[in-house]
């Protein structure tokens, strides 16, 4: 009998064990996936800003300028959702969540300011947008308090 | 006249020596040229490859849909700019020389990647993802093209 109940108490606590592991596991590859959509998202952004830059430079005729600010545009409105798991990691600095009001706000500023530029460069092209392009949008002001950049 | 004649000798000698001095500048010109061409094809590729890899994420439920759409529509934007980028024919990157060698062919598959996720993008706004996502094995081929036309650089 107490053989049998310490077989019992192994298997549950096996059981167990194996339970948190697989538990463990799959937070950690959830966590990761998170961190991975939301890179997509900032990536997307940066060669977008990039590409527009170019332009903004002389480097490349800037015929499809309004169609990249309207990539950029609908792109950001998109980074919200990426970022409201609470999943530390990648370049988001901890400060995202426990400012998450400042950081979402700064987000909603950018939504609008890339909504705007978009608005400018289909009316507009380049000598409209590229004030904006250079000064408008927020991305340094919140890249410095709220990204850790790895290199 | 023999002072006109050394006159004319430097002076044919400071011409081909700044001659000389130019050409290089030139030729660093049209590097830098090639290299911003390069960098701007690649700026469109790196967005494709970022959003397919999110809505990828999304179709295999390991991160929620709610910006499927949106996913949809940046591809196929970025798609429409695909082609245009790849006009001048500037060898280098991952694109290998075959882009402009056959070229009829390439184009024909970039025209038709960005009519199919142009046609996704737009069954999305009107008749939502799921219905929209029915092609997208056939829309999104990227593969297919880049076992032809890319040397990946890892």
């Amino acid at each position: 009998m107490i053989r049998s109940a310490a077989l019992v108490k192994l298997t549950l606590l096996g059981a167990a064990f194996i339970g948190t592991s697989v538990l463990s596991v799959s937070a950690f590859a959830d966590d990761q996936e998170t961190i991975d959509y939301r890179e997509h998202i900032m990536k997307t952004m940066g060669e977008q800003v990039a590409a527009m830059n170019q332009m903004r430079q002389g480097k490349i005729a800037p015929d499809n300028l309004a169609v990249h600010a309207e990539i950029l545009a609908v792109t950001a409105a998109t980074a919200k959702n990426a970022f409201t798991p609470k999943v530390v990691g990648g370049e988001a600095k901890a400060d995202v969540w426990a400012n998450w009001q400042d950081f979402s706000k700064r987000l909603d500023e950018l939504v609008a300011a890339t909504t705007d530029l978009a608005k400018t460069a289909k009316q507009g092209g380049l000598t409209a947008a590229s004030p904006k392009l250079q000064g408008a949008l927020p991305c340094k002001g919140c890249h410095e308090t709220y990204r850790e950049e790895k290199k | 006249m023999r002072g006109v004649r050394v006159l004319r000798e430097i002076r044919a000698a400071a011409i081909g020596a700044t001659a000389v001095m130019l050409l290089p500048a030139a030729v660093h010109a049209d590097d830098n040229k090639n290299k911003d061409i390069i960098d701007y094809r690649q700026h469109i590729m790196k967005t494709l490859n970022e959003q397919s890899a999110a809505l990828g994420q999304i179709l295999s439920t390991t991160v929620p849909g709610e910006n499927t759409s949106a996913h949809l529509q940046t591809i196929a934007l970025a798609a429409s700019l695909a082609l245009k980028a790849f006009e001048p024919k500037v060898p280098g990157g991952e694109a290998k020389p075959e882009v402009w060698a056959n070229w009829p062919d390439f184009s024909k598959r970039m025209t038709a990647f960005a009519q199919k996720t142009a046609e996704m993008a737009k069954i999305s706004k009107e008749r939502g993802n799921d219905a929209a996502l029915q092609n997208v094995v056939d829309a999104l081929s990227c593969k297919a093209c880049h076992d032809v036309y890319r040397a990946e650089k890892k």
